[in-house]
């Protein structure tokens, strides 16, 4: 398989295996994943615990049976200067969709979380680009499935 | 923060959750799902079953939860060991899974679990 494959896809990744991969010693963006150099991920699972500082940040924790992963949802986009280049009206979007997703994102509920895998203090979590409850309660078991399938077939085992 | 204390719920079922199984201990998290056979309103504890097997969940922190008899749900909390050897876990999240497939449940939890070990064993090897 080609090694940059998986660079800019969302891997889909069990919790576990998430916060075990490798951080690059030369790029802060850049995992490893059984050799496969990996910067983004796709988790399923219940959401624990919620954490808001209102026009700052939603950090939530994701149980999916095999590990806590943290998750960060940035809610500053009108206000941090990282966004001020950007085209007002994006920025606008961006912000609001953030703000559903943080309401969507209740304690007990199922989430599937896509986003930047980043380090915070030696820690791994997931920096969120979107966040989908899933409502059908199979959706988990298939989205475990899909993880052990893509880990033997595509991910190098 | 959230508190890394919290441990994620290990998958089980509760026919695997006999006295002299590796989940049953105190303290232990776990995530549990059963068929609901009773529940109070008074004291909000719940009993779910799987096959004959059965488990108490202490559901006072989920109120905003509705209880239907006959309605299959998932709890993740603690376990805590009463003296009279009775389990009960003390749920802190929970959730309706009415539709749940329970075999592709319990098959999907072994290729978990198979899969987690083989992982645990090619890192230390």
């Amino acid at each position: 398989m080609d090694q940059q494959a998986l660079h800019n896809t969302h891997v889909k990744l069990l919790g576990f295996d998430l916060l075990s991969l490798t951080p690059s010693p030369n790029n802060s963006s850049t995992f490893y994943l059984k050799g496969n150099p990996i910067s983004r991920a796709e988790i399923v699972g219940v959401i624990t615990s919620r954490d808001q500082k209102p026009n700052k940040f939603l950090k939530f924790t994701l149980d999916d049976g095999t590990a806590n992963v943290t998750c960060v949802l940035w809610l500053n986009h009108l206000t941090s200067p990282y966004f001020s280049s950007r085209q007002p009206t994006t920025v606008r979007v961006i912000s609001e969709a953030a703000k559903r997703f943080a309401s969507d994102a209740q304690v007990g509920k199922v989430a599937r979380v896509r986003g930047r895998i980043t380090s915070y203090r030696g820690k791994l979590q997931v920096t969120v680009s979107d966040v989908v409850i899933e409502r059908d309660p199979n959706a988990e078991i298939l989205h475990w499935l899909d993880c052990l399938s893509l880990a033997r077939r595509r991910y190098g085992g | 923060m959230a508190s890394p204390a919290i441990k994620p719920g290990a998958l089980v079922t509760l026919p695997e959750l006999r006295p002299s199984s590796e989940f049953f201990k105190e303290g232990a998290s776990l995530r549990v799902t059963g068929k609901l056979q009773e529940y109070s309103v008074e004291t909000a504890i719940a009993v779910i079953a799987d096959d004959s097997a059965t488990l108490k969940v202490d559901t006072q922190h989920l109120r905003e939860l509705s209880f239907r008899v006959g309605s299959i749900f998932q709890f993740i909390g603690e376990l805590h060991i009463q003296p009279n050897s009775e389990a009960i876990l003390q749920a802190r999240a929970g959730r309706n899974v009415d539709g749940i497939d329970l075999n592709l449940y319990h098959q999907a939890l072994q290729l978990v679990r198979q899969f987690q070990a083989e992982r645990v064993n090619s890192a230390t090897t």
